[in-house]
């Protein structure tokens, strides 16, 4: 018998570790995704520029000038490519694993499995758009603290929260996504992971304040309560962005919310995929 | 009485399977009503394996060998019916079982594909909490026996089909299982890398006294390496016990081999054939298949008529007479279900 427990966090360092090797070792396709994305960042920034060539602000009075969207915009791409560096890849596999029987090996470790399914590969060119997401927020906070005129005042509460509010953001897309890809078991296939990702994204990377008009509130209760995607940046981002003085007693309560979504989230997906790996069939032989 | 090391009872596992019928009109119809079966991939399982054994499951395809390994390993839950191994319940997925035991699939493989096997190695190492040196010794130990030393550093993609079932066994073995399930380890291979792994494997079992369950398709990997034999077809036990067994309990055939002197001639031929069948007739041999009994009386009828130069009286090959058990139960068993059917 083996004398120690494994330690969660060193077989995390290994995964991590194994990847960048594999990385490393199709060194042209690493740069080459490096390179698409961070292109895909200074598009996304390109187009919002022009955006803002034409209004103040991101709604009437909301208070999303163009620098506090930047921040927005930051943390979009702060929780987007933590997603991607360490779940996105592994959800998919996971599905794949399923589909194909290879999860048995998942199956046969003495650690827990979702654990295991869920950080084995690490796509380390992702991070590429943590860099870029965290240039931008330095970038916008200094002109935000630099303004002449009403100057933003850092408060030390922020600085806590915002990445607090990262995880929880960050949690929640796990969260869903463990939850899509544990639905290959019953469905057979599932392959709408990606589409799904990019759908709810495009939902999430704007202020929710432009939903609340008209039938926009339906949408806004739905991505708030029932899949609380609209959450994951807009909590960060209001906290960060603007004074915490001006939030109103709603964005609190959501802020609130926010962690218990967070709680709830990871609660059900791990007993949905609890569900999923006794219905597990092992494809072939 | 104390529990066998690995025990089943009335193991059963069905699975449900969505029937899918030809051309695009049934595939739409398919869409909105589907029509299910009921596949029984194992039917009723009851067996001991006692510490320390090697035991080979035989079955045709689909039998439910992998199935029942399957299950054994907690890969899957069963319909109905218990398991303890070690006197764990598989299922359960405990991790002090799955520290106990590993799986090897020829069919499937664990390592990382773009890397070397060593990385996956280390891996393992973090995920079994394996010391250090205790990883290294082991890891010396195996890469010596499989001669493995060489590749532990190159890209697993560019090992050959029998190097990386080497690999994948040194794998499943860096935590020193004490139950170990085989499934088709040497599927594929060339002859040679069959020989190796059978060699290895049966060191290696001798050596640590460990458990072996194996399945396999090639009599050789069976002959050389278990005593006792399971056949698993039609989901059910059809014979448990030795592998000479299985030739006294399922065929009352000798082969006898007689190299003549004198010309075959048809008529020699047709005095022939009031022995037994004629199985080969490759001049001046011919093969017979004799009922057992008769084997000494054709015998010196025989000698005292021609002049033979060679004679050799043997079991049928294993493979036939295993192919003729495997017919027998899907002959029965297509009975039992018009039989069934006509209830």
């Amino acid at each position: 018998m083996t004398g120690y427990k494994p330690s969660y966090f060193n077989v995390f360092l290994t995964f991590a570790r194994n990847s960048l090797v594999r990385d490393m070792s199709f060194r042209t396709n690493f740069i080459l995704q490096c390179i698409s994305t961070i292109s895909w960042t200074v598009m996304n920034i390109g187009f919002y520029l022009i955006v803002f060539q034409y209004t103040d602000s991101i709604g009437k009075e909301t208070g999303w000038g163009r620098d506090e969207f930047f921040v927005f915009l930051a943390t979009t791409w702060i929780i987007n490519s933590l997603v991607q560096t360490f779940f996105m890849p592994n959800a998919q596999q996971f599905s794949e694993l399923i589909r194909s029987g290879n999860l048995d090996f998942a199956l046969l470790k003495p650690i827990d499995t979702q654990f295991a399914i869920s950080f084995p590969r690490v796509d380390w060119a992702a991070l590429s758009n943590l860099l870029m997401g965290i240039i931008l927020l330095g970038y916008s906070l200094f002109q935000l603290t630099t303004k002449p005129e009403n100057p933003l005042i850092l408060d030390w509460r922020a600085i806590l929260m915002y990445p607090f509010y990262i995880v929880c953001g960050t949690v929640i897309m796990y969260s869903v996504m463990i939850i899509l890809a544990s639905t290959s078991v019953w469905l057979g296939r599932n392959q709408t992971l990606y589409n799904f990702w990019f759908y709810i994204t495009n939902f999430s990377r704007y202020p929710m304040e432009i939903y609340k008009v008209g039938w926009g509130m339906a949408l806004w209760v739905f991505f708030t309560f029932l899949v609380p995607v609209l959450l994951v940046v807009n909590i960060p981002a209001r906290i960060m962005a603007r004074p915490l003085s001006t939030m109103n007693s709603q964005m609190w309560q959501l802020a609130g919310f926010a962690i218990f979504a967070t709680l709830a989230c990871l609660f059900i997906s791990r007993r949905i995929f609890v569900r999923a790996l006794k219905s597990y069939r092992s494809a072939s032989s | 009485m104390p529990m066998a090391l690995i025990e089943l009872h009335n193991l059963q596992k069905t699975y449900r399977v969505y029937q899918k019928k030809e051309g695009l009109r049934a595939s739409i119809k398919g869409l909105f009503k589907r029509t299910h079966k009921d596949v029984h991939a194992v039917k009723g399982i009851d067996l001991q394996v006692e510490q320390g054994e090697f035991v080979a499951f035989l079955g045709p395809n689909g039998a439910g060998k992998t199935t029942t390994l399957k299950l054994l390993s907690g890969v899957i839950h069963p319909t109905s019916g218990t398991a303890s191994v070690m006197g764990y319940t598989p299922w359960h997925r405990e991790n002090d079982y799955r520290r106990r035991f590993a799986l090897v699939m020829g069919q499937k493989n664990q390592l990382w594909w773009d890397l070397p096997a060593q990385e996956s190695f280390r891996l393992h190492q973090q995920i079994y909490g394996i010391e250090p040196q205790q990883f290294q010794n082991t890891l010396d130990e195996l890469t010596n026996l499989l001669d493995l030393r060489e590749l532990l550093g190159q890209p697993v993609r560019e090992l050959s089909l029998g190097e990386r079932m080497k690999m994948e066994l040194t794998a499943a073995l860096l935590h020193s299982p004490e139950v170990l399930f085989l499934d088709e380890p040497t599927i594929g291979l060339d002859v040679v890398a069959q020989h190796n792994i059978q060699q290895f494997l049966k060191y290696y079992q001798e050596k640590r006294k460990i458990t072996i369950l194996l399945t396999s398709h090639y009599m050789k990997d069976v002959a050389a390496l278990c005593k006792r034999v399971v056949i698993i077809a039609d989901g059910r036990i059809q014979y448990d016990g030795s592998l000479s067994g299985i030739i006294d309990e399922t065929t009352n055939r000798k082969l006898v081999t007689l190299q003549f002197a004198d010309p075959l001639t048809d008529q020699l031929m047709n005095s022939l054939k009031r022995f037994g069948t004629v199985v080969r007739h490759e001049a001046p041999r011919v093969t017979l298949g004799v009922t057992r009994d008769d084997v000494p009386a054709m015998l010196t009828a025989i000698l005292d008529a021609h002049d033979i130069d060679d004679l050799i009286v043997e079991e049928p090959p294993l493979e036939e007479v295993i192919a003729e058990v495997f017919t027998r139960v899907s002959e029965s068993s297509a009975v039992q279900a018009t039989e069934d059917g006509n209830c």
